[in-house]
């Protein structure tokens, strides 16, 4: 009893370092995309394939590119970053972790100038789609999921 | 020197003889009467020898009359045992009686659970957009509103009236 009392206070510590490695180690995808509704469409990126049901039918476009995109492993849940394409940028700031996901500030900016803010707290299984301005017969989009 | 007793004693066993047994006789006081108690003596003598000998268990009959007693013995420990498991504390009615009133339990628990929990909550499930705001100078008839699309657990944040940006703006 007093040998396995260590091993047990060992073991029971590895699984909750490992639990906490696995819980700060999620990537948080951020993209630009141009929906567009074109004779032959392109196959939709690999990102997009988890939510490319409601992007057709909430958006009724047939085509969606990526233009501009941000993949970002969070550690702690503070960090920042920044996903562009040649006039738009979309600056993330995770102000902090809950448990179901994080708070984050969004801000698109076309060129300089800020188009849109918003706060919102994203679930790590539940992405966030961010209709933005018509670009030509388009519509760009902001995308959000925790990978 | 034997006492009375002892002559008296070998006397009614017969173990008296010649001169001895003479001189007892005729110190007799009743000869009659001692010869009809000899008499009783060995009757009773007998008797004793033939039922003595009668209740006597052959060794066969007292391993059969052992087996016996060891069987009824044991039988009774096991009755005692069986007895003892059937009247332990969880028999199936109470386990029935148990499980019932656990379920019961169960049920009020959750329906006080499902009661205390607004349904006007937004999804613990799903994104959360908490404000969201345009720049009034850049589109000043822009809006925003939000949506969950909860079969397919996505939030969206619908904006009408942005300023429109010709096709270059899709560049990469």
């Amino acid at each position: 009893m007093a040998r396995s009392l260590p091993l047990l206070t060992a073991f029971i510590a590895l699984i909750m370092s490992a639990a906490a490695d696995l819980h700060g180690a999620e990537t948080v995808w951020s993209g630009l995309v141009i929906a567009e509704n074109v004779a032959q469409p392109q196959a939709i990126p690999p990102e997009l394939t988890r939510i490319e049901r409601p992007l057709k039918h909430l958006f009724g476009y047939n085509q969606f590119q990526v233009i501009g995109q941000s993949r970002k492993t969070l550690q702690t849940g503070q960090e920042d970053w920044l996903a562009t394409s040649k006039f738009f940028g979309l600056h993330v700031d995770a102000q902090g972790e809950t448990e179901a996901g994080y708070v984050l500030n969004l801000k698109l900016y076309k060129e300089k100038e800020l188009l849109l803010e918003t706060d919102a707290k994203l679930n790590k299984r539940s992405p966030l789609i961010i209709k933005g301005p018509q670009v030509g017969s388009g519509q760009l989009l902001l995308v959000l999921v925790v990978q | 020197m034997k006492t009375f007793e002892e002559k008296w004693t070998a006397w009614l066993d017969g173990q008296l003889s010649g001169r001895e047994l003479t001189e007892f006789e005729a110190s007799l006081p009743d000869k009659a009467a001692a010869d009809a108690e000899r008499a009783e003596a060995k009757k009773l003598g007998t008797l004793l020898k033939r039922e003595l000998s009668a209740q006597a268990l052959t060794n066969d009959e007292f391993f059969s009359h052992q087996v016996h007693e060891r069987i009824a013995r044991e039988s009774a420990s096991q009755s005692r045992e069986r007895y003892a498991e059937v009247s332990t504390w969880w028999t199936i009615r109470r386990l029935l009686w148990t499980g019932t009133a656990s379920l019961a339990v169960f049920l009020v628990f959750a329906v006080f659970v499902i009661r205390d929990k607004n349904p006007a909550e937004p999804s613990q499930y799903l994104t959360q957009i908490l404000n969201a705001r345009v720049d009034p100078v850049v589109s000043p008839n822009a809006t925003v509103s939000m949506f969950e699309a909860k079969e397919d657990r996505v939030t969206v944040l619908w904006t009408e009236g942005l300023q429109s940006l010709p096709a270059d703006y899709a560049a990469k």
